[in-house]
């Protein structure tokens, strides 16, 4: 037996980069597996040698994959430290390499999906865009820089998690409830923020005025006294509702712009 | 012009390259989008507000899963960019983004289909073990995704400008202050979408509080956003670890092992 084959840092460097390109052949049939395959490829030269083995390893990582990219590099280190096994010991069944890609895409892109696109570009955005609305060239950059951070940490960190730990290492944050935990506190804070958009970025009043015995009336002025920005939190939950009856999006942000004219056509808005 | 439309079609090029080869950094998003068009175009603070009033509208559209979605970076970019040529508001990029948007998704559609064909290549590359050849086939999708934003937004800059400038010249006064109140009312379909996302029946408080938060306490984003993640550790730490140490007490407790256990470096 020659001595055994081992992943080193310079390898899990270079899935680390090439992973950003991971959508970049996105294809219907088999969607970000070229970009997959591509990422893999450092560590495939690196554990194979015979012809042969390269091919089947080729084979396997052009398999279909789909997940959010910014936790692909989690189930690439342990695709990485997965092959490191298959190189190593000739009775590793190299069928469960994707079996466990497959099985953690999905559950994988919910997680990552709700974080990064549900929560912390909410955030970020929240911040960036309230500082933008004033013209603020920083409120983009602070964007960039608030959404950033966490993303790259969790690639960095993710690889490295996933390549040391292997399959058990999700497994294990599964049963200790960590997982839930961190959706229940990002979701919190999103759900925050979006009330809190809300209020201060739906510039919605009405210029209605009432004539009653020579007293002006003010309807916007009422509606203030019952709840601050009232109509802004009505039209929201009346779109969401309109979303929840299956109603499409291109369908709505006409319908919006027509009932837009019409009210203020009317002098409703 | 021609000089600016080819830098707006770089724009465009590296926005939708971002979710392609540069990892999903964001660089796609209007917000940022709309910063980079008002550079080329000599207007960065219109660029920044318009860019800011696109991402309210657009911040519930996001790429996830297999299906593609409107191409919010050509029609962000000529929204902006026609808005600030003609001189005109918020409410122009607006009117402009969205069916620039849906009609430049097909676009990205064909070359997702086209994309087929590179991969098939790919797979004979592999069966030989051509490296080279795969790597390749990966890198050639990514110029076409380039091209399909560069060349319409280039041409529509250069060809449209001014018949944009003109048309929009035309429009009634009424049909302009109805676009405006629009354009007040389109954030909250990404309100709505972004709802459709987070809200439930057992979390749906906490969009209440931060919605009575910002209206009678008025605090801006970033402070709900702190007290958010307060109210978060509070809620599901250290309310819920009293509970578990009582519960785990009343057992007998012999399950210390948990916290610390992970080795993550």
């Amino acid at each position: 037996m020659s001595s055994p084959k081992k992943i080193t840092k310079k390898e899990l460097r270079q899935v680390f980069w090439r992973s950003f390109a991971l959508q970049g052949a996105f294809n219907y049939e088999r969607m970000q597996n070229l970009g997959y395959a591509y990422a893999m490829i450092p560590v495939i030269k690196k554990l194979y040698d015979k012809h042969d083995d390269q091919v089947k390893a080729l084979n396997r990582h052009l398999e279909i994959f789909n997940t959010t990219p910014a936790v692909s590099t989690t189930i690439m280190g342990i695709s990485a430290a997965m092959e490191e096994q298959n190189a190593n010991d000739s009775n590793f069944d190299s069928n469960s390499i994707n079996a466990v890609k497959a099985s953690l895409m999905g559950p994988l892109a919910g997680i990552g999906d709700s974080l990064f696109w549900g929560t912390f570009r909410i955030i970020a955005a929240g911040i960036g865009v309230s500082l933008a609305t004033q013209g603020n060239i920083f409120g983009p950059i602070l964007f960039l820089i608030l959404f950033n951070i966490p993303h790259l940490f969790l690639r960095i960190a993710g690889l490295k998690l996933g390549y040391r730990v292997g399959v058990n290492s999700l497994e294990r944050i599964q049963k200790e409830g960590l997982m839930e935990k961190i959706m229940a506190m990002t979701t919190t804070v999103g759900l925050m923020v979006v009330g809190g958009m809300v209020a201060t970025m739906l510039k919605l009043t009405t210029p209605l005025e009432f004539d009653i015995n020579g007293a002006k009336v003010v309807l916007q002025d009422i509606l203030d006294q019952i709840l601050p920005n009232m109509l802004p939190l009505i039209a929201t939950f009346v779109i969401y509702g309109l979303m929840k009856r299956k109603v499409s999006i291109t369908k709505l942000t006409l319908g919006i712009i027509v009932v837009g004219i019409l009210l203020h056509w009317i002098g409703l808005l | 012009m021609a000089a600016q439309a080819i830098m707006l079609g770089i724009i465009a090029g590296i926005g939708i390259l971002d979710s392609r080869i540069f990892g999903v950094l964001m660089l796609e998003r209007p917000l940022v989008l709309g910063l980079l068009v008002g550079l080329v175009l000599g207007d960065v603070q219109q660029g920044v507000i318009i860019g800011a009033q696109l991402e309210l509208i657009w911040m519930g559209i996001a790429g996830i899963g297999a299906a593609t979605p409107p191409d919010i970076v050509t029609g962000g970019v000529l929204g902006t960019a026609f808005a600030i040529i003609s001189g005109q508001g918020v409410e122009v990029a607006l009117v402009l983004a969205v069916p620039i948007a849906v009609l430049a998704q097909s676009l990205g559609v064909l070359v997702r289909i086209i994309n087929t064909y590179f991969m098939h290549r790919a797979d004979n590359y592999a069966a030989k073990a051509n490296f080279r050849g795969v790597t390749i086939m990966m890198w050639i999708p990514p110029i076409l995704f380039f091209l399909s934003v560069f060349i319409p937004t280039v041409l529509a800059i250069i060809l449209g400008a001014e018949q944009v400038k003109n048309m929009i010249e035309s429009v009634p006064e009424t049909i302009l202050g109805g676009l405006e109140v629009a354009g007040k009312l389109l954030p909250a379909v990404g309100f709505a979408l972004l709802l459709d996302m987070l809200f439930s029946k057992k979390m749906g408080v906490y969009f209440f509080l931060g919605f009575l938060a910002a209206s009678f306490l008025d605090l801006n984003i970033t402070a709900i956003a702190l007290f958010g993640a307060c109210i978060a550790i509070i809620v599901n730490l250290v309310i819920n670890n009293n509970s578990n140490n009582q519960a785990n007490d009343q057992k007998g407790n012999n399950n210390n092992l948990t916290e610390g256990e992970i080795d993550f470096e």
